[in-house]
């Protein structure tokens, strides 16, 4: 099995990278996003700007959309899961519109959220297979899915509750970062590779 | 509700975690990435590598131990000490830092801030400053403590953030080794101008000092250093007393 990091800009992909590939999947590190739909699972990662990487995803985003609206894996990590909504108050750009809805600015006295937050209302084979019940939260933005049914967990920051992760046919979002969150996160990771194999 | 961070800080020279002692000899106490590993398992929030190597080619082996630290750890990892460009940044974090602090540098050239931000988000700027009590107030120094500037480090930190850091690392000099407990005050005035996360650090003696700084010092996060590396108490330890005193911690066994 092999999975592809798309890689939109800066930062660090290297625990992402080693945290796909413990359970032995084959992890690519891919800057072509037509070449990363011809692996078997594509990871949106969750570092850079909304804008800067929906500018370099522009390019490919219609066959994206194609490949992830006929059941294509995905799993979209902070950033990553903002992408797979229409538009972002952070900046200009098209996002892949799997999930119809806006992001919005993180509202609080201490924006960015940058520490572990609490999940609340976790639901789905991901969450119920690892255990997951805190994680590692890095971000000033968050998701406002318009199909509350796609909601899979919760989180509050100050006062302000948003929404941690959403899932639609094989798209999975996630708000925090399961590469960051210790043995649960890894867990969790290993729970949406496990069910690629099925 | 976001839990209190416990951020261990291992110093780093030359690849290997070293402890200085009265600053003159430095006495090796293991491999970075070993002692990170282990103390993501008893329980630490993140892990912070500060170089304190005094040449430019023993700060190049940090990246490297950066690398195979990411390769194993799962927690975020900052790196500190001798970045001065966004270059350095950038550099650091493709080789695994989750975090870069930035010191001196901010003081010299702010704008590495502001750029750092911009490109790498502000997630992953934090500011590290280091103040000194001078009268009634305080004062921020550089290069290790070495350089007086004419900074006063509430003004300073509230600076730091409108030019992009996402978050503060804010060490006492005074307090620093003595295990003497944290300076609350200075924490607290800075921890109330700031929108973004303080992390406390220098001077934890014990873990009451701890709790002490995530309450009346209203910290986010306190950097714990020598009574760990000593054995004097554990992670696993401090967690059970921040959730004794009615402070949020995560994985308390």
């Amino acid at each position: 099995m092999k999975v592809a990091i798309l890689d939109y800009g800066a930062g660090n992909l290297h625990s992402l990278a080693k945290a796909l590939s413990r359970a032995g999947t084959n992890v690519a590190i891919e800057t072509d996003a037509e070449r990363a739909l011809a692996s078997d699972a594509l990871i949106l990662p969750g570092v850079g700007a909304f804008s800067l990487a929906a500018q370099s995803l522009a390019p490919y985003i219609v066959p994206i959309r194609e490949a992830l609206s006929t059941g294509f894996p995905c799993l979209g990590i902070c950033l990553g899961m903002q992408l797979l909504f229409d538009i972002s108050e952070e900046g200009e750009g098209e996002g892949i519109g799997i999930f119809s809805g806006r992001v919005r600015r993180l509202e609080g006295r201490r924006v960015p959220q940058i520490g572990w937050n609490d999940l609340e209302e976790t639901q789905g084979e991901l969450f119920e297979a690892s255990d997951l019940r805190t994680a590692y939260f890095a971000n000033s933005f968050v998701c406002e899915p318009s199909d509350l049914t796609s909601i899979r967990a919760w989180a509050t920051h100050e006062g302000d509750r948003f929404v941690a992760s959403v899932e639609t046919q094989n798209v999975v979002g996630v708000q925090f970062h399961p590469e960051k969150s210790s043995t649960l996160g890894i867990a969790f990771i290993d729970a949406f590779l496990r069910r690629l194999k099925r | 509700m976001l839990s209190r961070r416990i951020v261990v800080c291992l110093d780093v020279a030359g690849g290997r975690v070293v402890k200085g002692v009265e600053f003159e000899s430095l006495r090796d106490i293991g491999d970075p990435v070993e002692l990170a590993m282990r103390y993501e398992a008893e329980g630490a929030d993140e892990i912070v590598f500060l170089d304190i190597s005094a040449s430019h080619e023993k700060r190049a082996t940090l990246l490297d131990v950066a690398r195979r630290t990411a390769e194993g750890l799962f927690i975020p990892l900052t790196i500190g000490g001798g970045i001065r460009t966004v270059a350095d940044v950038g550099n650091s974090l493709r080789a695994g830092a989750d975090k870069v602090s930035i010191n001196s540098a901010a003081v010299t050239n702010p704008d590495v801030l502001t750029e750092s931000a911009e490109r790498y988000g502000a997630q992953c700027v934090v500011a590290s400053i280091d103040a000194r009590r001078e009268g009634e107030g305080w004062r921020v120094y550089t290069q290790g403590g070495r350089n007086k500037t004419n900074l006063e480090p509430i003004s300073w930190a509230v600076e730091c953030v409108n030019r992009g850091a996402g978050e503060i690392l804010l060490t006492s000099i005074d307090r620093d080794g003595t295990r003497d407990g944290y300076d609350v005050e200075l924490t607290r005035l800075v921890a109330d101008a700031v929108p973004v996360p303080v992390v406390a650090s220098g001077g934890a003696g014990s873990p009451s000092d701890i709790v002490e700084v995530l309450s009346a010092g209203h910290a986010d996060a306190a950097l714990v250093a020598g009574i760990l590396h000593d054995g004097q108490v554990t992670v696993q330890e401090i967690k059970r007393q921040l959730e004794d005193a009615g402070l949020r911690a995560r994985n308390v066994a």
